[in-house]
């Protein structure tokens, strides 16, 4: 192994194990806003450190130190505490580990190697899924039961019957999509979204499984046990469910766990139904031709974009009321210099780029970086449909839950499958 | 070398579970060790570079039917009280012994008829999804398609069943 290969190793499993972190602050912090903005009031945006309060941002660290400090308790009547500890361990690593086959970039081809850019190189990607998100459903169900509490063992068993039925339809939506693609290698998988349908349209899978994504999305909210399919935790009839046992860190990991499977799961949406990586209409090959062309139109673009969203701060970021020397500009000041800071620093790497490096594996490299962010822009957009949901639906009854999946999800994720297959059979 | 330590580990881990399947009093336990054993089992699956056995053992029996028994372990609350009382198991274990012996003998005879030679495991590209997908779909088809609509009914004939007892209250 060279030390390139070692060092790509290491990039990739950093990815994969650091980005899903990052991204629960911004969930968290999404979430909040989000919740605000539906409900017309501002969310939390108090929180600051010497001022600065990084748009509520600094609500999750406040939040954090709070989680840390607080006193762990095992309360004295739970006879499993191994259990009782493991659970929260659980469902956070089994999330975590769900993230590990979705690639976030095309194949990196350095030489004549190829580097697929997955944490985990594995060739049964979508199996894989499946097999470590019903190892999550164990977390619950010991947290529930070892919980020896009637709250949590109800909450766990809503949670686990749950997860349980909605496997099946999101199975089948499966099936029928696995039919379409014909591979389970997820980057086979991203790499077939880039072809364009009719020559115009992009093929994604949203496109050509239309029956498909509504009832994968529907069943994805349920496995992540989410509004409108929250009623594991039900806080007005059964308090909080299966985590009502637990405080501090092992109520964090929980906490940290649904906001992984929020994002891991939005990551499988977009790489399933939404192109993955694939900038629509800019299939890798075209976007390496054109490396050049793309980098003067971000060089060109970015200062556009930037020189907007500093006046939008700069509208904002105001106190609502005469302040004598308003900190909150002196706040905005300092955000719109380090934003112009980070775009400097962006075209003078281009401008390297343009005048140093071009045509080789930098080229790559440029590729690389904009599918990545085309990849987590998706994600963010996908996150945003959750807290969307969650702050618009209420919350089903559980017989409704049960008949939605077995009564209505199924029969329709069967009959896309026939469907699938007859249009499959008689044009493909 | 890796390969040799890690098919003791997980050998060895299998083993470890199954005991405490049988030894641990507590159904839980017992269902959490037997869990270990299937997991140990998939990993030695994945080491012969079958892969697609290995996903199908960790969604089939470790993903699926093991939370359904944890399930149901959860769904009555059974503890050890709730457990029948084992009187004579002294007795039984000595029965056991001597019905196991006649057939510990003849399979270390059937061991030792085995022929020498070195085993190689197959390399890549022979228990991947697209391989394990081609037997399927020419050899077996038939068979397959069969088993597929067993299950699809029963699937189907389970909806019905549950829809059912729904409308009649």
């Amino acid at each position: 192994m060279s030390l390139l290969d070692i060092l790509l190793i290491l990039l990739r499993i950093a990815f994969g194990a650091f980005v899903p972190l990052s991204f629960v602050a911004v969930l968290v912090w999404m979430e909040r806003r989000g919740a605000g903005f539906f409900q017309d009031r501002a969310g939390p945006n108090r929180c600051h450190v010497m001022g600065f309060r990084a748009g509520g941002l600094i609500q999750n660290l406040a939040d954090g130190v709070k989680l840390i400090f607080k006193e762990d308790v095992v309360p004295a009547h739970i006879t499993h505490k191994f259990y009782f500890i493991l659970a929260p361990m659980l469902v956070f690593v089994t999330a975590l580990l769900c993230f590990a086959v979705i690639p976030f970039a095309d194949v990196l081809v350095i030489g004549s190697k190829e580097y697929i850019m997955q944490a985990v190189p594995l060739d049964i990607g979508i199996l894989w899924f499946l097999a470590i998100v019903g190892f999550g459903v164990y977390g619950i169900i010991l947290a529930g039961w070892s919980s020896h509490n009637k709250y949590g063992v109800l909450g766990g068993l809503r949670a686990a019957s749950q997860v349980i039925s909605y496997e099946i339809p999101m199975g089948l939506a499966l099936v029928s999509l696995l039919v379409v693609y014909g591979t389970v290698n997820m980057t086979e998988i991203a790499q077939y979204q880039g072809q364009l349908l009719f020559g115009f349209i992009p093929m994604w899978g949203v496109v050509v499984q239309p029956l498909g994504v509504i009832i994968f999305i529907i069943a994805a909210f349920a496995e992540t046990n989410r509004t409108p399919f929250d009623l594991a935790e039900g806080e007005s009839e059964i308090v909080a469910g299966f985590h009502v046992e637990y405080s501090s860190m092992k109520f964090a990991l929980f906490f940290l766990g649904e906001y992984v499977a929020m994002f891991v799961s939005s990551a499988l949406i977009v790489t399933l139904y939404f192109g993955s990586f694939q900038i629509p209409w800019f299939a890798t090959e075209t976007l390496l031709f054109y490396a050049t062309e793309v980098a003067v139109a971000i060089m060109v673009g970015l200062p556009i974009g930037a020189y907007f969203f500093a006046g939008w701060i700069r509208k904002n970021n105001k106190s609502h009321y005469d302040r004598p020397n308003d900190p909150r500009r002196r706040e905005a000041t300092v955000y719109i210099g380090l934003l112009w800071l980070m775009v400097m620093l962006v075209e003078v790497v281009l401008l390297g780029y343009l005048v140093f490096a071009q045509n080789g594996i930098a080229d790559r490299l440029l590729v690389m970086i904009l599918q990545t962010g085309t990849f987590l822009i998706k994600t963010t957009m996908m996150c945003f449909v959750y807290v969307w949901v969650r702050w618009t639906l209420p919350r089903f009854r559980y017989d409704q839950l049960q008949k939605i999946g077995w009564e209505k999800l199924m029969p329709l994720a069967l009959l896309n499958i026939f469907i699938t297959s007859a249009v499959i059979v008689s044009f493909g | 070398m890796t390969e040799t330590l890690l098919f003791y580990g997980f050998g060895l881990l299998s083993i470890l579970g199954a005991l405490g399947l049988i030894l641990f009093k507590h159904p839980m336990n017992g269902a959490m060790s037997f869990v270990i054993t299937l997991i140990s089992l998939a990993c030695l699956y994945a080491l012969l570079s079958a892969k697609l056995i290995f996903a199908i053992q960790l969604i089939v029996y470790a993903g699926a039917i093991m939370s359904l028994i944890l399930f149901i372990i959860m769904f009555l609350n059974i503890g050890e009280s709730d457990l029948p009382e084992e009187r004579g198991r002294w007795f039984y274990l000595a029965g056991g012994i001597v019905a196991i012996g006649p057939i510990a003998i003849l399979m270390q005879r059937a061991f030792k008829t085995l022929p020498p030679g070195e085993t190689a495991i197959v390399g890549d590209g022979f228990g991947g999804v697209q391989e394990v997908g081609m037997v399927l779909f020419t050899d077996w088809l038939l068979p397959f398609e069969i088993v597929s609509i067993l299950l699809l009914v029963a699937l189907v004939g389970a909806v019905v069943l549950a829809g059912k007892r729904e409308v009649s209250e």
